[in-house]
Formats: structure tokens, sequence, C-alpha cells
């Protein structure tokens, strides 16, 4: 694959149900209440339970596993800023495009514009991701 | 046992966990239902491969753990490099240190920086959190 400035990437798509909360707490360790209990959540300024944040940030790493493979794991970086609560019952797309691209001697660094919106356009998760593609890939 | 911590007190480059890590092929699995990753353990020739952020997710657990970070605490930010794949059945180590202790806008902001490693002493992830902690935490 040839990727170049503007390219999109393939998004990802995730139902964020309180189930699936609860699973993730039990695979992560994370029992913040505020994920888990309506009653402590709905005294913070939330109101509700929220998603983990790692939970929500999954699907951009998913996403950058499928565009660019193994490559992002020996090389990958992302820079994410959680900047709005997914609540269970929405829906969450992990979204990206390429911002540069810049060739080096055997490599070639992909810059990509990444996020996760809510189902109403808001902008949960809003960053960058980096990879490096070896030029075989 | 997690720590009694008194949050306005981290600072800035203390030792707030160091903790073996096992990426076994159950935590993995479970991981993956979690978030329902359809790129896990892209397995092919080689061995299985953990998804990054289940090693990350891993690493945080003992951070979460040993702090004891207070109900209520947000996750605002996240940083995280990717060095290499990491198989699943994985020993690593994860230490974390304070990289930021400051209060804005009357909240507190704690970074904590994580480096983990392979059993070889090869990095394999690096990367900071930034939790966002309650008021009565201090």
């Amino acid at each position: 694959m040839t990727w170049e400035a503007g390219a999109i990437l393939r998004s990802v798509e995730k139902s964020i149900t309180q189930e699936r909360l609860d699973d993730y707490a039990e695979a992560s360790g994370d029992f913040n209440p505020i994920h888990l209990d309506h009653e402590f959540a709905a005294g913070t300024r939330f109101g509700r339970t929220i998603a983990h944040g790692m939970l929500v940030a999954a699907s951009v790493s998913e996403m950058m596993t499928s565009s660019f493979g193994l490559d992002w794991h020996r090389s990958g970086r992302m820079k994410l800023r959680f900047k709005a609560p997914v609540f269970p019952g929405d829906t969450a797309t992990a979204f990206g495009e390429v911002k540069a691209v810049s060739d080096a001697e055997s490599d070639r660094e992909v810059v990509c514009t990444v996020g996760v919106r809510r189902q109403n356009g808001e902008e949960a998760i809003s960053g960058e991701a980096r990879v490096t593609v070896r030029r075989e890939s | 046992m997690p720590m009694t911590v008194d949050y306005s007190t981290l600072a800035v480059g203390q030792e707030v966990s160091n903790r073996l890590i096992l990426v076994d092929a159950d935590t993995v699995t479970k991981y993956v239902g979690a978030v329902d990753d359809a790129t896990a353990l892209p397995g092919g020739t080689g061995e299985a491969k953990a998804p990054p952020m289940a090693v990350a997710a891993l690493g945080l657990r003992g951070v979460l753990e040993d702090m004891g970070i207070p109900s209520g605490a947000v996750h605002a930010g996240q940083e995280l490099q990717l060095s290499g794949p990491v198989d699943v059945g994985a020993s690593l180590r994860c230490r974390a240190t304070v990289a930021r202790n400051s209060v804005r806008r009357g909240s507190r902001f704690v970074d904590i920086a994580m480096s983990i490693w392979s059993e070889e002493g090869r990095e394999v992830m690096s990367g900071t959190t930034t939790l966002i902690m309650p008021e009565e935490a201090g």
C-alpha cells in the first residue's frame, strides 16, 4: 500500500454498552466506579457512567493495526487527548487521515490525524499517530 | 498492597510502580473480547501478537493498583510509543514514575510515565498517562 497525504484510513466503529464497560474493567483491572457504578457516576460532573478512555482509544490502535499491520506494533507513536466522555449507548467511530508522508532511505514515516467521534459528531478523542512503514510492506 | 497516596506530595521522578506483567493468552482473550478488536492476534507463521493497547492496559493495571488511584479520577490523555510486537505469553516488566504533578484551574493533573521491557531487556513500549484527580484527593 502506498500512503499519500489526504488518504483516509478505514474507520472502526464500536457500540459502547455498559456490559462492554464491565467486561473491560474485568480485563484491564480498572474498576473506577465512574465507569461501573451508576449511583456514584450520577454524582459526578458527567451524571452517568462513562467509558474507560483506554477502551475507546483501543479502537484508534485497532484502526492503525488494520492499516499498517505489524509496522504499527514496531514503530507506532500516538498522542491522544480525551476531550469528551463516551457513554453507554453511544456509537464511537475511530477515524484517521494521512497528514504527511516523509521518505527516508529504506523507510517511510506516515503521520496521521486520528480521533474518535460519537454518533452526534462530537470528538471524544483527538490526536496524532505516526508510524514508520517499511518500503517492502 | 496499594499505597495510601497524598497526591500533592508526589515528586517528579518518583517511582510509583514496578511490576512483572504476564501477557498470557487468557488475559489477552478477555481483553480482545472486551474491546472487540478485529485485528487482534495476527498469528500467521509466527507467534500470536498481543494488541498494543492490551499491553498498555496491563501496564496501567499495575499503576492503578499500586497508586490506589481514587474513585472519580479521569483519564485525560495518553501518549504511547511502540517499539516492537509483544508475543502472547511474554513476561514483561513495567516501571512507572511521576512525570508531572501540577494544579491547573483548580484541578490536579498527574502525568505518569510508563516504560515496559521484555525479559531480554528490550523496551517494547513507553508512554505517558495524564490523570485528573478528583478534588477531594488533594
